[in-house]
């Protein structure tokens, strides 16, 4: 049997070159126009996020306090940023809003990245473990996965935020190693280091429990059972053989979790607990359009757009990536 | 019959759906510009609002303006101040007379007044209102502008349960009925205003006798002002009525208040502008810049705004212990760069540009002002003189406030000047409002103390001593920005008990110029606006100082 399998299997390699799983979903993903906008749409704002300042007309904190509530278009006449054209408008300090939206494309990336970097190693990793390993271990990880799932994230967030301030008020020596470095991260990060801890905590725990699934399905087949009869080590059957397998419902996953990751940046600065002003973000520009909603409703709409427009092109890529590496839809 | 059983809960779930159809709100009528009483007849109402329910209606415990604006309706003080003027007028007492050297006031009440159980309101309520304020155990947050009654300072800082105190050396007496005596610590020309304030007003001993803390609850509370209050509906509604055995009840026109919570400004508005409420702005801060820049641009809208000063100022704090603010020049400097014109106009939208701490109005605040003016080249000599040309060296220092919409932007136009102007580097923090004002407290270590912060100040009573003494004094006041004593302080306590009026004006205008303009102990830069929206229906004044009277009133035919 095991000869003749060998037998077939280079026989058949000179009729047709095996397509590589990437090739393939890419030739698959660039046939739709629409899909190949949103893939160049969000590399293009993957690009604005690594050097704001390249494409900005001006800072962020720019103010300009007599051109407040400018509408778009128009031409600054005084103060700081005569002569400067607000394409998108100015805001209640006569900031501009197409400088503040491109720095607030960064935070948004920043989340997108930060968040899809933990669910896939965290996630990743323990799902494989936790699918892999004995019915026990299984029991045990999985209901660590069920409690911080159960665990509302705001009230977290909420305590995480007294805790640091207390903390940031004594003095150095008083703080202890990590005290210093929680404080230091979290000036770094411009007050975001809570979004971050937030979208930590809760983002790999729909990934493990994907990749658990997965693993359980894989483990019992008999590629798996071949590789350990020739005597490959656990890590090696996890990493080469069962990993590849799963990579693809992973990758969709991720893509079609990203837009909550942004969103929940959104929300948590739009209520105040995300980003120190002056820094921007998508959701306190949102916040701050939100009351000047019946007078200058440009302050709203553009980041408001942004953010719907990034959130639906990571939808469609994700449902569209589905398609192309689901094996089902494969001719 | 079980095969049917399926259709029970959908059965169950349309039955809930049409029950929501129908019980959807009647259209109300609108209102619209029309005065609210149509058909002669019925009663007066006005619908006012308030951004923050009072946290309580008894006078002694009072401190914020939610409760004491509900406060002044249903409470008379010895005097009142004129809604238009702020001079004191008489109301429960008739008349006044101060002994020569000062320290004797005597009040004659008038003897028609009367509680609304029927009980006359007598010298008798009046002492047992003051000594309740002044006892530690009530635990009046107000107790302190008592002070200047004889003993009262002891009494109020008895610590106990270890130490006693004789409340019946507290400098106030009923002689008879209707005489009422207090004997002060020095002369103080102001004691008529505080006369004024709702902590030593009147109040029913037999009832707080009765029912304790649930004295003010709308089935308990008695009261002698010009309303009664008829309802409380929690974080929704409170309701006033007429009160008929209130003595001058032919002078009031409005029939019923409806005093409504409505927490945001931008809604507040919209229920303005749909005619849900008749006054809007009167309870709360001045609208935000954006809702005055859409109001200032209407036609109907802007016709109906009032805008005036609201008797507060807002500053900029410097912790006086904490390099680099520890020099003189840098706080100078800071105070310098803060272009205040602009702050007034494009940041806040109201207000008067401000550098001096009192505002004109208040008896003694040095009219024209007096302090640091803004002034660019200025503030960047001063800090090049302290070691820092051009920002060169400064320190990165935090400026904190507390989280309001408001108090962002200002933080972040702050910066921005600060930046601009001497080119140095203030970061922002921002805390909600109780743990804000616990992090900036004078008792607060001073490594954890910001460089920078907000606070603010609204007069109790229009004179100088609530100012300047009572809120920078090194010793007897909180002294947050941690000053040592100086000439100035002496000056403050001074002025409070010269009794020539021309003196105390020139000593007050001394002491602001050397508090905030030599040592600048805090940068005053803007005081503070109010913008009231009312109907054109509505005629009434919109004080700088007190409460609004509803009583005075009137809605036009």
């Amino acid at each position: 049997m095991l000869n003749s399998a060998a037998q077939n299997a280079t026989a058949a390699a000179p009729l047709r070159r095996p397509r590589s799983l990437l090739r393939d979903t890419l030739q698959r993903l660039t046939k739709d126009v629409f899909v190949v906008i949103c893939a160049v749409y969000l590399a293009a704002l993957l690009v604005i996020a690594i050097a704001p300042g390249v494409f900005a007309p001006v800072g962020y904190a720019v103010t300009d306090f007599p051109e407040k509530f400018q509408p778009p278009g128009t031409v600054a006449t005084q103060g700081t940023l005569a002569g400067h054209t607000y394409w998108m408008g100015s805001d209640k300090l006569g900031r501009d809003i197409l400088s503040r939206l491109i720095y607030g494309t960064r935070v948004s990336m920043a989340v997108a990245l930060m968040g899809a970097s933990i669910s896939f190693v965290i996630g990743i990793t323990y799902g494989l473990v936790a699918g892999y390993s004995s019915k026990h271990v299984d029991n045990f990880m999985m209901r660590i996965v069920d409690i911080i799932y159960a665990y509302p994230t705001l009230i977290l967030i909420i305590l995480l935020q007294v805790y640091l301030t207390t903390l940031a008020q004594k003095p150095p020596d008083e703080m202890g190693a990590f005290g210093q470095l929680v404080v230091t991260i979290d000036n770094a990060s411009g007050g975001l280091f809570f979004v971050f801890v937030a979208i930590g905590v809760v983002s790999w725990l729909n990934m493990a429990r994907l990749v658990r699934g997965q693993t359980l399905h894989y483990r019992q087949q008999e590629f798996v059972q071949a590789a350990r009869v020739v005597g490959a080590k656990d890590q090696r059957i996890m990493g080469r053989h069962l990993l590849p397998n799963i990579i693809g419902p992973c990758i969709v996953a991720e893509t079609l979790a990203i837009p909550t990751y942004i969103y929940t940046e959104a929300f948590l600065s739009f209520i105040g607990l995300g980003i120190q002003p002056p820094l921007p973000s998508w959701g306190s520009m949102i916040a701050d359009g939100y009351g000047a909603m019946r007078t200058a409703p440009w302050v709203l709409f553009f980041p408001a757009i942004a953010l719907s427009l990034t959130m639906l092109a990571f939808n469609f890529l994700g449902d569209a990536l589905r398609d192309a590496l689901d094996p089902k839809t494969r001719k | 019959m079980r095969k049917f059983l399926w259709l029970v809960p959908i059965l169950g779930l349309l039955l809930v759906l049409a029950a929501g159809c129908t019980a959807a709100p009647a259209p109300a009528a609108s209102t619209g510009d029309a005065a609210p009483q149509a058909a002669s007849g019925e009663p007066i109402t006005v619908r006012v609002s308030t951004i923050a329910e009072p946290s309580t209606l008894d006078p002694n415990l009072a401190e914020d303006t939610y409760s004491i604006t509900p406060i002044e309706q249903l409470f008379l003080g010895l005097t009142n101040l004129n809604n238009e003027t702020g001079v004191p007028e008489p109301e429960l007492a008739e008349s006044w007379t101060v002994s020569d050297d000062g320290l004797t006031w005597t009040f004659n009440l008038r003897k028609d007044a009367v509680w609304s159980d029927g009980n006359p309101v007598t010298a008798k309520d009046v002492e047992y209102s003051v000594k309740r304020a002044v006892k530690p155990e009530t635990a009046s947050p107000y107790a302190y502008v008592l002070y200047l009654i004889k003993n009262a300072q002891a009494i109020n800082q008895t610590v106990l349960p270890t130490d006693t105190y004789d409340i019946d050396t507290l400098g106030v007496k009923a002689v008879d009925d209707y005489t009422v005596q207090f004997e002060l610590e020095a002369p103080a020309a102001y004691f008529e205003s505080i006369s004024s304030m709702w902590t030593l007003r009147p109040v029913p001993s037999w009832v707080i006798e009765e029912f304790g803390d649930a004295w003010t609850d709308p089935a308990n509370i008695v009261v002698n002002g010009p309303y009664l209050l008829k309802e409380w509906k929690p974080a929704e509604q409170l309701v006033f009525e007429k009160n008929p055995t209130y003595f001058k009840k032919d002078d009031v026109q409005i029939d019923r208040v409806e005093l409504d919570v409505i927490s945001d400004q931008n809604t507040e508005l919209a229920l303005y502008e749909s005619g849900d409420i008749d006054v809007a702005g009167d309870n709360a801060g001045s609208f935000p810049i954006e809702a005055l820049t859409r109001i200032r641009s209407d036609a109907t809208l802007s016709a109906e705004l009032h805008e005036g000063p609201r008797a507060s100022t807002t500053y900029v704090g410097f912790t006086m212990t904490k390099p680099p603010f520890d020099n003189v020049l840098v706080r100078k400097a800071f105070s310098a760069a803060i272009d205040r014109a602009t702050m007034v106009k494009d940041v806040v939208g109201t207000g008067v540009p401000a550098t001096q701490f009192a505002p004109k109005g208040i008896f003694g605040a040095p009219d024209p002002e007096v302090g640091i003016a803004s002034d660019v080249e200025q503030a960047k000599a001063w800090l090049a003189e302290a070691g820092y040309p051009d920002g060169e060296g400064f320190p990165t220092v935090t400026y904190r406030y507390f989280s309001s919409t408001l108090e962002e932007a200002l933080a972040q136009a702050l910066q921005a000047m600060w930046k601009e102007n001497l080119n140095v580097d203030v970061q922002l923090e921002s805390m909600e409002f109780p743990a804000f004002l616990a992090s900036t407290a004078a008792t607060v270590p001073v490594e954890e103390m910001p460089e920078m912060w907000r606070l603010g100040w609204g007069a109790d009573y229009p004179d100088e001593n609530n100012w300047v003494y009572e809120v920078f004094h090194c010793t007897d006041s909180q002294n947050r920005p941690c000053a040592e004593c100086t000439e100035a302080d002496e000056l403050a306590k001074a002025a409070g008990r010269e009794t020539d009026s021309a003196k105390r004006i020139e000593m007050y205008r001394q002491v602001e110029e050397m508090m905030f303009g030599d040592e600048v102990r805090v940068a005053p830069y803007y005081h503070r606006g109010f913008t009231i929206l009312a109907k054109p229906y509505i005629e009434r004044a919109y004080p700088a100082f007190a409460p609004p009277n509803w009583d005075t009133w009137r809605v036009n035919q």
